[in-house]
């Protein structure tokens, strides 16, 4: 039972990430390879924050999500200027140096150990500590997240920014403008990418650089591509597909020491063969 | 008397080659004024000037007395100038509807906060634009695809779409970018009654066009550009009588 719910708890705050990436990446049009450092720096304030004890919970996701948001607008400007395969360039430069600042900033992050025992969270004076309360939380969050996202895809922003992944020019002759959707689609995806790092901190009770690397980056991407882009749907299947695989691998009987290598050769294979022969994933749209 | 639009000495230079030089023309409010020269003449630069798409080494253009230098696409927009392409660029994935809908001009729930916390404020408005959309795609005959993904409309109807998304925009001045090109007979009427209809309705148009038939049926004013310049400016019949001017038109002088 605390295993199924421990799973659901991660799929779901991996939902608030697919939604982020999905936003960036399928959306608007943004090919970041760095969600996951954005991810970390979110996990990494809640984190210091409640072990520092400068702040409770709820204001650690709102501090939290600021700081995301202003960060991942900062990291998504470059793709105004530069743009396609250059961006990508520039977007996996951002994660190599995020995680270079993960290891070696000792004193913020723990370095390579990571930071262990960050307290529960507390909301409104309750704190949640059993499996059950901080999966009633994550759901909480990704509810939220799901209802935002949609909200927002109904709207004339959504429009907007298909609008602009299609033709940005075209978009700007009808008299809009782009940048600042652009922009707006960052921050957003910013939020959902922090508070998303705030409830893993949380949840998980220690994180380290490993969980906010590149490998984490392409998972996100993997994601987005199996579950499928552009769609609510598929920012929710692909976080809870692809988390379930390596539970299942635990019930075949391979050594512990290649499971984590075959995990990512899993996530490699789905990867290329959804690219090649399912392009718009189990439910969403071609990427 | 300030003239409706005013383009005065525009240069552009891309790199060794000059596509406007010394280029000054004016066009008259309420009138449909055509566009021709050869290609290469410069007739799309001009158009990418006046938008905002692209800023003139020297020279400069006036709406209504008041210049247009430094504005972006937007804020040409905004002022009450917009335009179709050549090549349509329309939003291919969208709805037909949809595709009027992204260019009707400043939307409440436009912006993320407002769709996330202002949701049925942001819907109530929705509808009321979507019965502003509908009326247009109306107007322009698409209102039986109106729920059709573009890719699916034909070459005629995705035309007509192009000037419906230009409608939205809500602009009195129009340019159209060869309009006509391509076009069956059937779709050429089509469009050709439209852009009379839109003139009768108050709006001005300039047109890029190269069909002389086309030219002749609608244009009260034509403007002759010839290498980056305007050559000669004066009725459709008057233009294209002229045995110089068809010269250049057809036996591609240099």
């Amino acid at each position: 039972m605390d295993f199924l719910l421990s799973y659901i708890a991660l799929a779901e705050i991996y939902v608030l990430l697919g939604l982020s990436t999905n936003l960036l990446v399928g959306i608007a049009g943004i090919f970041s390879v760095s969600q996951a450092a954005v991810f970390g720096v979110g996990a990494y304030v809640v984190a210091q924050s409640l072990i520092t004890g400068t702040m409770g919970f709820v204001p650690a996701m709102a501090v939290a999500s600021l700081v995301c948001i202003t960060l991942n607008v900062l990291v998504t400007l470059p793709s105004l200027r530069v743009s396609g395969d250059y961006f990508v360039v520039t977007s996996f430069g951002i994660q190599l140096l995020a995680t270079a600042v993960f290891v070696n900033w000792t004193a913020g992050t723990g370095g390579a150990n990571g930071l262990p025992g960050i307290p529960p969270p507390d909301v409104f004076g309750y704190k949640l500590e059993t499996n059950a309360q901080l999966a009633a939380l994550t759901t909480v969050g990704a509810g939220l997240g799901c209802l935002a996202f949609w909200l927002i895809m109904r709207a004339p922003f959504g429009r907007l920014l298909r609008a602009i992944r299609e033709d940005e020019l075209a978009v700007a002759a009808a008299g809009k403008g782009v940048l600042r959707a652009k922009v707006s689609a960052a921050a957003l995806a910013g939020a959902f990418a922090g508070s998303a790092g705030g409830l893993y901190a949380t949840f998980l009770s220690f994180i380290d650089p490993v969980s906010f690397d590149l490998d984490a980056s392409i998972l996100l991407l993997t994601m987005v591509v199996v579950g499928g882009a552009r769609t609510l749907a598929g920012s929710i299947v692909g976080p809870f597909l692809l988390l379930a695989l390596p539970q299942m691998l635990t019930f075949i009987d391979i050594p512990t020491t290649i499971a984590a290598a075959t995990r990512q050769l899993m996530y490699g294979v789905l990867l290329i063969a959804f690219m090649l022969f399912r392009p718009q994933g189990l439910a969403g749209e071609k990427l | 008397m300030t003239a409706y639009l005013e383009a005065k000495s525009l240069e552009v230079r891309f790199g060794g080659l000059l596509a406007l030089r010394d280029c000054g023309f004016t066009v008259d409010q309420g009138r449909i004024t055509c566009l021709v020269g050869p290609n290469g003449a410069g007739k799309t630069t001009i158009f990418n000037v006046i938008t905002g798409f692209l800023k003139p080494d020297t020279g400069e253009v006036f709406f209504k007395g008041h210049s247009l230098a430094g504005l972006t696409p937007q804020a040409v927009v905004a002022a009450g100038i917009a335009r179709t392409f050549q090549n349509l660029r329309l939003f291919v994935d969208l709805t037909a509807l949809d595709n009027v809908l992204t260019a009707l001009p400043s939307q409440s729930g436009e912006e993320p906060l407002a769709a996330i916390f202002r949701p049925l404020h942001v819907a109530r408005a929705q509808r009321r634009r979507r019965d502003e959309a509908m009326a247009i795609l109306e107007h322009v005959g698409l209102a039986a695809r109106a729920h059709d993904f573009v890719r699916n409309l034909s070459y005629g109807e995705q035309k007509l779409l192009t000037v419906g998304r230009l409608l939205a925009t809500g602009a009195e001045l129009l340019l159209l970018d060869e309009p006509a090109s391509g076009l069956s007979a059937g779709a050429l009427e089509a469009i050709m009654a439209l852009l009379r209809r839109l003139q009768a309705e108050g709006k001005t148009l300039l047109v890029v066009e190269h069909n002389t038939r086309v030219v002749q049926q609608i244009a009260d004013d034509v403007l002759f550009l010839h290498q980056g310049h305007l050559m000669a400016t004066g009725s459709p019949a008057a233009i294209i009588n002229d045995p110089a001017l068809a010269e250049i038109y057809f036996g591609g002088a240099i």
